[in-house]
């Protein structure tokens, strides 16, 4: 007879796993990018010799058996469960916070001189008569990830076409991914921050959220296995990006990707924005400030349609006075 | 073998790894020293669908088969047994060379002469589809992981293959009393054998992997070389309901083998033929009287 021998979740850093030499973490039991069994702890009792083992609850000393609904050993009388080493599916948390180099007064310069680069086709008192109506500075989540990648792809495209327009191809490539930043933003959209992403400095980042900001944190709200789908989407969605450009040829399509990562790391960040709504003529519109860069800012702006009726008006009616001026000159 | 609760002999089966105490019903676990012939499971699925449960998915089974006669189709199952059956999860990296036929539709206009409605011979253009036919070769990789393959000889690849898939993302690493209270058997094929078996499996994958990711809007003749690299065969045990149906004394019961984790049910009901021959004759029968209540208009 032996004494249940629960063994605990390691909450060291692992190795990195031996097929891909991606970083494993705490409570993986296969490597997520390429399903290699993490090496297994050193058992507690091994037997010397064939035994036939009941396993007994401590508590009370009546015989265990395997619980579908406790997923575990458990006692019928007393209802004590056996700890199983288990894969581990956390919630993510970031694990570090780009600093805000840009402060709330910067942030609304920022927004003014933006209105005022929009161009011919806004309102012309547009920077001057839009008013802050709200300023709220923020931590948007985001993975960033690098990665080695044996790209291998096929495609159709018009090189070497001859009777159909499209012909096809194939080749491989090796890919050297740096700092891709995924959002993992609800608030944000993903245009916003695809807009965000290249000003980011992310060397300059705290363990921990700077409380003097008062910005809201964003959570990530997903668990580490939907994390890790969404960055392998991203992977290939990237490694697709960088296929395309290798394709001969203008145009492409059916283009297929295939990919085999490794040295995968990822880091969980909190990226410095400032969310600003705006209010032009009783109309709110919504602009996201970079939180490093001052010169970076996304959103939303109204139209001026009375320019935009003007040049139609100015563009037909130079087409019409070309048009009339050839017709008097070939009568 | 003694039992480690009361001292009496337990009978362990060939073949298995857990058994009972016939004096206490204690559940025993056979525990070996590392044996490198008999190895070590690395990974366990448990059980999240219960016997209840497996009854009643079993029962629903047995009477939606409509040829199925009606003995079966009424027969009421009781002895449903848990099982961890033993397998082989492989996974590898997978590279191959390959070679297809890749086919490009282009449209043709032509020109024909047919006769219209009045009876004049006339000019006309139509357009048809056709497809050149270019070859394609290059290389493709990619991660081939779970990879399933039993390492019983009770129940074949086929017939794990009709309750897949498990959820290997829910395996717990291996602990002898996971088995306990349960039906766990050995394996009876060979490490080797089932590496055999899984890189045939892999070559299906892979083949089947290409074939999507060929371009073009036709392909034929794939043909590819392939390789397995950074191999590993992890033994696991999954969670299984086995119940055999009697139905007639006079015939073998039916075997139907659920899936532990999801519940689906993998087994091949009996043909009614009496049933089957009634159909058709109904059928011919109904399509006679059809027809001739259209002739006699």
């Amino acid at each position: 007879m032996s004494e249940p021998g629960a063994t605990p979740t390691s909450t060291e850093a692992p190795s990195p796993c031996q097929r891909c030499a991606s970083p494993l973490e705490p409570g993986d039991l296969r490597c997520a990018i390429c399903g290699l069994p993490t090496p297994p702890s050193p058992r507690a009792q091994t037997p010397s010799e064939v035994v036939a083992t009941i396993f007994r609850c401590s508590g009370c000393g009546a015989a265990m058996r395997y619980d579908e609904k406790a997923a575990a050993p458990k006692c019928s009388f007393c209802g004590e469960v056996l700890a199983l080493e288990k894969p581990t599916d956390p919630i993510e948390q970031a694990g570090a916070y780009l600093r805000f180099r840009v402060d709330p007064e910067q942030a609304k310069v920022a927004l003014r001189r933006w209105l005022g680069s929009l161009g011919f086709f806004r309102p012309k008192d547009l920077q001057g008569s839009a008013v802050v109506d709200k300023l709220q500075p923020l931590w948007w989540a985001g993975w960033c990830f690098d990665a080695d990648v044996s790209v291998s792809w096929a495609a159709d495209s018009d090189a070497g076409s001859r009777r159909s327009a499209w012909a096809p191809h194939a080749g491989a490539f090796e890919l050297v991914l740096d700092n891709v930043v995924v959002s993992a933003s609800r608030g944000l959209s993903d245009r916003e921050c695809a807009a965000l992403v290249p000003g980011y400095n992310l060397r300059d980042a705290d363990p921990d959220p700077d409380p003097a900001r008062h910005a809201a944190v964003e959570g990530f709200d997903v668990q580490r296995s939907a994390a890790r789908a969404t960055i392998s989407r991203a992977l290939s969605a990237t490694a697709a990006e960088h296929a395309q450009t290798r394709v001969p040829g203008s145009s492409v399509r059916n283009l297929r990707v295939a990919v085999v990562p490794r040295r995968l790391t990822t880091s969980r960040l909190g990226f410095p924005a400032y969310v600003l709504a705006y209010r032009y003529r009783d109309e709110v519109y919504r602009a996201i400030v970079h939180g490093q860069n001052p010169g970076i800012v996304h959103g939303t702006a109204p139209l001026s349609w009375l320019r935009i009726v003007m040049v139609v008006v100015g563009a037909i009616a130079a087409i019409g006075l070309v048009a009339t001026i050839v017709w008097a000159a070939t009568r | 073998m003694q039992c480690g609760g009361c001292g009496a002999q337990i009978h362990i089966e060939a073949g298995l790894r857990t058994g009972k105490c016939p004096y206490c019903a204690s559940p025993a676990v056979i525990e070996r020293p590392p044996d490198p012939d008999r190895p070590e499971p690395s990974f366990a699925l448990g059980f999240v669908v219960g016997k209840q449960r497996a009854l009643e998915l079993a029962r629903a089974w047995i009477r939606r088969p409509l040829f199925a006669p009606g003995a079966f189709r009424r027969a009421q199952p009781s002895d449903v047994r848990g099982m961890y059956l033993p397998a082989y999860v492989y996974t590898a990296v997978a590279s191959a060379e390959y070679n297809a036929e890749i086919g490009e539709n282009y449209t043709v206009t032509e020109t024909y002469t047919t006769t219209d409605a009045k009876g004049n011979t006339v000019t006309r253009t139509r357009t048809r589809v056709e497809t050149e036919w270019r070859t394609l070769s290059g290389p493709w990789a990619a991660y081939v992981d779970d990879v399933v393959v039993s390492a019983s000889k009770g129940l074949p690849d086929a017939e794990l293959e009709r309750i897949e898939p498990f959820d290997l993302r829910a395996m717990q690493r291996f602990e002898p009393a996971m088995l306990s209270g349960w039906i766990a058997e050995e394996p009876s094929i060979t490490a080797d054998g089932c590496m055999q078996r899984a890189r045939s499996e892999l070559e299906a994958q892979v083949g089947a992997r290409l074939a999507k990711h060929m371009p073009g809007d036709r392909q034929r003749g794939l043909r590819f070389a392939w390789r397995a690299q950074h191999e590993d065969l992890e033994l696991v045990v999954l969670p299984v309901w086995v119940l055999a149906v009697r139905y007639d004394d006079r015939l073998p019961p039916v075997r139907l083998v659920i899936n532990g984790q999801s519940g689906k049910i993998g087994g091949r009901a009996p043909l009614s033929w009496t049933k089957i021959i009634v159909t058709i004759v109904a059928v011919l029968a109904a399509i006679t009287v059809a027809v001739l209540a259209g002739s006699m208009r």
